[in-house]
């Protein structure tokens, strides 16, 4: 078994140094010096295996740390009373939610294809020494950080010690009854498809964990260490159980292969071009009166609706929902009204951040490629710069009527709400959180589809080839978060968004006239 | 006309796949492009269409009335997976594709009438692309490519996953198509190309070359061909 655990550690670490020198190779400027050659470098594969290592510790101890810092120590101050019983609860149930959602041994991933199928690996070795390998880093990464977490509060060191043992058997235990489930039903489960049952049980271990101590129902400390006792000898049970099983491939040979794993569909690329083909409409009695290129926008726009319109609708919906009760809470309660108003005359950098997750602009780009774009670009009418720009001016249109919706609705929401709170002294207020919200729709819709007109990411096979993009994205997402942080009145800030978003658009607008046609085709 | 390809240099960083390309495609002929795994053959449709961009070489169009450079619109380029907007039907597609071509196709027909040519049935026409076999989404591809009647046709294995009967309806299709374009027809299958193809063309370490097939017995040709091949 260790020759195997060496070999599938070689597999692994092959796969990630190659995919570290290919990160380097994508990195924009940078990556042009990178040649080929550099996957057969002695001293790179070395730097590579360092990142492995690098990566593999991460993996090991910040997970747990971040899980137990922010699911649990965190939580536990809200509770009227936190001696240690409250930590061992909380750990003793959110393990029974983590124990199904993440089994490992269930999870249909690359590695396991290219062992067990490609590289013809023993099912069973291969399966149980990947999988010790993973129970042991899990007690490894947990035991200082149960000790450390433990100890702040009030847990016994020795039973601080039991607990990273009690997290490993119970996932062993989990496995153990999916085993034997697939072994007297022949149904298999698959992590990432979880059955209702799954779900239920999950909020089952959820409500425990985080409702009961809210009502101070609290397992005593006695009864969750005789409870953690039981579980890992039952685990100890569990690992003879592992060794003694041996339809290991036969599961795999399911999982690995099905409608999820198959080689067309192995890759993750393909398994989100897939999603985004299931949104089309299939309903051929959707038409449009339009001509050309409106022609073919409406089309598109209509056959996705359930990602687009209906999406925007439903969170409308949700928001209308949210602003009704904000309402009714601050005309029933108006001690809090000063307390809401002092909040939305600085919170609205705030905004920022909620318009960039509202926006749908980035799935709409996704399916624009994935279902219109990546095959029509293979057509040299469709590059041609007329077609490309008139097609552009259709799709801007579409995008923004669709983002405004929700936009306009967030907007009149927050200024009703400015005014049942108070209102504010200064009446410009008002137009200005108005309309700087409308802003910042426009500017987040032409953002997403300036930016995949201009650095188009994605080859014929639907992979991302673009670091530019990612990157452009990544510092989208940095902007718009740092922005939560900001605290700037209404007047300042909403006059700069104004004005911002209005040559941002001027500027990205020449920009795709100017580049577009160039810069929109297929990556190589 | 003529295509003419000029000294065409085209790498992959350090790896040289085109090696200054020298040669003239005549119209009224259908060329069949053969050559290895990997020998450049879609690399070098590729460049003809402008999708990846190229060290050296020029491509010009030569005409009784003047030379000038091969356009995006001279080519119509059918690749062996066929793409075609999954969320529209066959008519929509098509007249999205007339709408924007109004000015420029010279005998339009009517939709239904492209559709009979291309022996697309009548329940098939109002249906999904994206419910469309391969071989239909095939047949699809190859009608847009047709009525833009593009002066040069690049086609990269476009008959071999198709079925018996669609692949020679295809064939009738080329062949009608040859009069007055240029088609260029890569392929691995060698009966193919000798079927179908007036001249072939190995696409070798690089360089184009062709093989005279004059007062030579279609296995003789063959044994040319493989030999070229493993030089």
């Amino acid at each position: 078994m260790i020759k195997t655990w060496i070999q599938s550690f070689q597999i692994k670490n092959a796969y990630r140094v190659n995919t570290f020198i290919y990160s380097l190779k994508q990195l924009p400027l940078i990556g042009k010096v990178f040649k080929n050659a550099l996957y057969g470098n002695t001293a790179l594969k070395i730097l590579g295996t360092f990142y492995s290592i690098i990566v593999e510790l991460i993996s090991t101890f910040l997970g747990k740390f971040l899980y137990l810092f922010f699911l649990i120590y965190l939580i536990l101050p809200m509770y009227p009373s936190s001696d240690g019983s409250y930590f061992v609860h909380l750990l003793l149930f959110l393990t029974g939610a983590g124990a199904l959602l993440n089994t490992y041994l269930f999870n249909p991933t690359k590695d396991k294809y290219y062992a067990m199928f490609t590289l013809k690996m023993d099912a069973k070795k291969y399966t149980l020494s990947d999988y010790y390998d993973r129970m042991l880093k899990v007690v490894i990464g947990f035991m200082p950080f149960t000790c450390l977490f433990g100890i702040l509060s009030q847990v016994p060191v020795w039973i601080c010690i039991l607990l990273p043992f009690y997290v490993a058997a119970f996932k062993i235990l989990v496995n153990v009854y999916f085993l034997e489930k697939y072994k007297r039903t022949g149904i298999v489960t698959d992590e990432n498809h979880p059955v209702k049952g799954v779900w239920l049980w999950i909020l089952f271990f959820l409500i425990f964990a985080y409702g009961l101590p809210y009502v101070q129902i609290v397992l005593p400390l006695s009864f969750s260490v005789l409870f953690l006792l039981l579980v890992v000898i039952g685990g100890i049970w569990g690992i003879f159980y592992l060794q003694k099983y041996s339809k290991y491939r036969e599961i795999y040979k399911i999982i690995l292969t099905n409608d999820n794993m198959n080689l067309a569909a192995y890759q993750t690329k393909n398994m989100e071009k897939k999603t985004v083909q299931k949104g089309i409409d299939v309903n051929t009695k959707i038409v449009s009166h339009k001509t050309g290129y409106a022609y073919f926008n409406e089309l598109f726009v209509k056959r996705h609706s359930r990602i687009l319109s209906k999406s925007a609708i439903k969170i409308t919906w949700v928001m209308i929902g949210i602003f009704f009760f904000l309402t009714v809470f601050t005309l029933s309660f108006p001690v809090w009204k000063e307390r809401i108003n002092s909040i939305l005359l600085v919170m609205l950098p705030y905004f920022v951040f909620i318009m960039y997750c509202i926006n749908r602009g980035q799935e709409v780009c996704k399916a624009m490629f994935m279902n219109c774009d990546h095959s029509m670009l293979t057509y040299g009418f469709y590059r041609k710069p007329k077609v490309l720009l008139n097609l552009f001016k259709e799709r801007l249109k579409s995008v923004i009527l669709i983002n405004l919706l929700p936009a306009f609705t967030l907007a009149l929401g927050l200024v009703f709400l400015l005014y049942i709170t108070g209102g504010t002294t200064q009446f410009l207020d008002y137009p200005i959180l108005f309309f700087s919200i409308l802003a910042m729709s426009i500017f987040f819709s032409v953002h997403h589809l300036v930016l995949y007109y201009l650095l188009q990411p994605y080859n014929q096979e639907s992979e991302t080839k673009s670091a530019t993009y990612g990157i452009a994205n990544g510092a989208t997402y940095l902007f718009c978060y740092y922005m939560l942080k900001i605290r700037i009145p209404i007047f300042t800030f909403g006059c700069c968004t104004i004005l911002f978003s209005i040559l941002y658009c001027l500027i990205s607008l020449f920009l795709v006239y100017r580049y577009a046609p160039k810069t929109f085709h297929l990556k190589n | 006309m003529q295509l003419k390809i000029e000294n065409l240099h085209k790498s992959f960083q350090e790896k040289e796949v085109l090696k200054g390309i020298d040669f003239t495609f005549e119209e009224g002929k259908i060329y069949g492009l053969l050559g290895r795994n990997g020998s450049g053959k879609t690399t070098f449709f590729n460049c003809l269409n402008h999708d990846i961009p190229f060290e050296e070489g020029t491509f010009t169009l030569v005409d009784q009335k003047e030379n000038r450079p091969l356009e995006l619109e001279d080519i119509g380029y059918v690749l062996s997976t066929p793409n075609v907007p999954e969320f529209l039907t066959a008519r929509e597609f098509l007249k999205f594709f007339l709408d924007i071509h109004q000015d420029k196709i010279k005998e339009e027909k009517s939709i239904d009438e492209y559709f009979e040519f291309m022996h697309i049935e009548k329940e098939d026409r109002d249906k999904l692309l994206k419910d469309y076999s391969y071989g239909m989404k095939n047949k699809m591809q190859m009608l847009v490519n047709m009525i833009a009647d593009p002066n040069v046709l690049l086609l990269d294995e476009p008959l071999t996953s198709l079925d018996v009967v669609v692949a020679e309806e295809m064939k009738q299709v080329l062949k009608s198509m040859k009069k007055n374009h240029i088609l260029i027809f890569s392929t691995h299958i060698m009966e193919l190309a000798l079927s179908l193809c007036d001249e072939i063309v190995l696409l070798h370490q690089g360089t184009l070359k062709e093989i005279d097939r004059s007062h030579m017995s279609d296995q003789e040709l063959r044994d040319k061909i493989l030999e070229a091949l493993t030089e």
